[in-house]
């Protein structure tokens, strides 16, 4: 650690930089963990609503409504008329200051919301849409599954994303801290000598060098996760109301096993450049 | 190029067939070149068939005019260098033969002192010498112990946590020296180690070794400064045209005229 001490200035610009390639790399596993908790979110919502005609009767809303009461895995039903959803859609609307508080009445069916069980699969869910909709009184079933296929496919972009910068991580690192360490090797060219000369193994000369390649690895990514946890918690404060109210849920941080196991990386990656680096000492 | 040879650390051989010590195999010389030639790139040879015997426990002195291969010799012992014919028995290991990831054991039972000190500045005195135990895994507390042992040898008692950069030239060299002897080596190798002091250190530094040899050191002092050989009557090896021509005492009036005062 001798060298890690002497060099310090050195070993903080490499660690700046890699912080900023970590960032990268941490701030797009947050959006996919977000996303992906996002799509688990709505996947099992458990909802459904059933939107009825205009002219649905109150006998075959009620018939309807037990109806469905009977069907496995639907664990709730819920009668919402045109007032009240004109009442429950205006009051947001005023609360976020939206254009749409003016609609009228006529503007929202009546609906039957459905609650289901956890455990039902898609194609169930599909076959009991499938069948209501060719009730009479049904004009139109929403299970929010578009929803759910557009998060999907967000989620697929990101964590394509997240490879693509893992990879670009993975160049930066080896890059960095093999510039580090070769110069670091240079600037101790007559240790290398003396430890040569004095019987060390080429192993034990690339030890020191391999050790600071792994903390310069592990300081980076620990950077990163405490740079991006401040943005994180600095703007979550601002934004959480809407986006929670936007998508029902409220954003998370990177899970501590993520967080860790990126800081593992960086160290992994740290310690493989380092080695790749100093490989070839030579002989004096 | 002599086709290496498969172990992998450097074992001296001290047992003669079987596990018990042989004291046939501990009376055999140290040290002995056989026929070694080295030429570099240029084509004219340094070293041509080149023979000599070492016993254990000599001092020899390896001199001769510059450019007459007293430092080759050295690197080839030390495997800095590969000969391009012949053999190099060290402890009866033939060198040359040795694969490079066995190198570093052989030069543990070596002590080489260099003419430029070869320390590291940044280092502390304690740190400079405790590497050649470092090196060879011994525990903290006895590296501790055989450093300050050193350094009261060389005459530099307490001097341990001095930044070797700010030490003077004969200091540096007597640091230089406490890291070659510190490891009890087999054999102690001095590439003219005088070579950049004054003629007054040059006589000091040249005691110290006799009193590392009095402890029963093998040591080879290669050196062009002919006053050093008038010191004490030691024997002197001349290396002329490629070849070792062994003067038992003191250096031949042939060779006299030859070498720098």
């Amino acid at each position: 650690m001798r060298g890690l001490v002497r060099e310090w200035r050195l070993h903080v610009l490499s660690v700046c930089s890699l912080i900023v390639a970590f960032a990268c790399l941490g701030a797009a596993l947050l959006a996919v963990v977000n996303l992906g908790a996002l799509q688990q979110r709505w996947a099992h919502a458990g909802r459904a609503s059933v939107y009825l005609k205009d002219n649905a009767n109150e006998r075959d809303v009620q018939a309807l409504h037990d109806a469905l009461l009977l069907v496995p895995h639907i664990v709730g039903v819920r009668y919402v008329s045109s007032t009240e959803a004109r009442t429950e859609f205006g009051q947001r609307e005023v609360e976020m200051h939206g254009d749409l508080a003016g609609l009228p009445v006529d503007a929202f069916p009546a609906s039957l919301e459905i609650d289901v069980a956890q455990d039902l699969s898609d194609a169930e869910l599909g076959d009991i849409v499938h069948k209501m909709r060719e009730l009479p009184s049904v004009d139109d079933v929403e299970t929010y599954r578009s929803w759910t296929d557009r998060l999907a496919k967000l989620l697929s972009g990101g964590v394509v994303a997240a490879v693509v910068l893992t990879v670009v991580v993975l160049g930066a690192v080896l890059a960095v801290v093999g510039s580090t360490m070769r110069l670091a090797l240079q600037r101790r060219r007559i240790e290398v000598e003396v430890l040569k000369f004095v019987g060390a193994t080429d192993a034990f000369v690339r030890k020191p060098f391999v050790l600071e390649g792994t903390v310069e690895g592990a300081a980076g990514a620990l950077g990163a996760v405490i740079l991006l946890a401040s943005l994180f918690f600095l703007i979550r404060g601002r934004v959480e109301p809407e986006v929670a109210g936007l998508v029902g849920m409220a954003p998370s941080f990177l899970p501590w096993p993520v967080a860790c196991g990126l800081i593992a990386f960086g160290a992994v990656l740290g310690a493989l450049a380092a080695l790749l680096s100093v490989r070839q000492l030579g002989s004096p | 190029m002599p086709p290496m040879e498969p172990p992998e650390r450097f074992r001296p051989m001290l047992r003669a067939g079987g596990s018990r010590f042989s004291r046939d195999a501990a009376a055999r010389p140290i040290l002995v070149f056989e026929g070694v030639h080295k030429s570099y790139g240029h084509g004219l040879p340094v070293l041509r068939g080149m023979d000599l015997v070492i016993e254990r426990g000599e001092f020899v002195f390896v001199t001769g005019p510059s450019g007459a291969g007293k430092s080759t010799l050295l690197r080839l012992l030390y495997r800095a260098e590969l000969v391009d014919d012949g053999r190099i028995l060290f402890l009866g290991r033939d060198v040359a033969r040795l694969r490079d990831d066995a190198v570093p054991f052989l030069r543990r039972n070596l002590g080489i002192v260099f003419q430029d000190f070869k320390l590291v500045t940044s280092w502390t005195v304690y740190e400079n010498i405790a590497i050649v135990l470092e090196v060879i895994g011994l525990p903290q507390r006895l590296v501790r112990t055989r450093v300050a042992e050193v350094l009261e040898r060389v005459g530099l008692a307490g001097r341990g946590e001095d930044r070797a950069g700010v030490l003077s030239g004969g200091e540096q060299q007597r640091v230089a020296i406490a890291r070659a002897i510190v490891g009890e080596p087999a054999l102690i190798l001095a590439d003219e180690p005088t070579g950049n002091l004054d003629p007054q250190l040059a006589v000091d530094i040249l005691g110290l070794f006799g009193e590392i040899h009095e402890t029963g050191a093998t040591v080879l002092f290669a050196t062009h400064d002919r006053t050093l050989l008038d010191v004490r009557p030691r024997r002197v090896v001349v290396l002329d045209g490629g070849r070792a021509m062994d003067v038992p005492e003191g250096v031949a009036d042939e060779y006299d005229n030859r070498l720098p005062l």
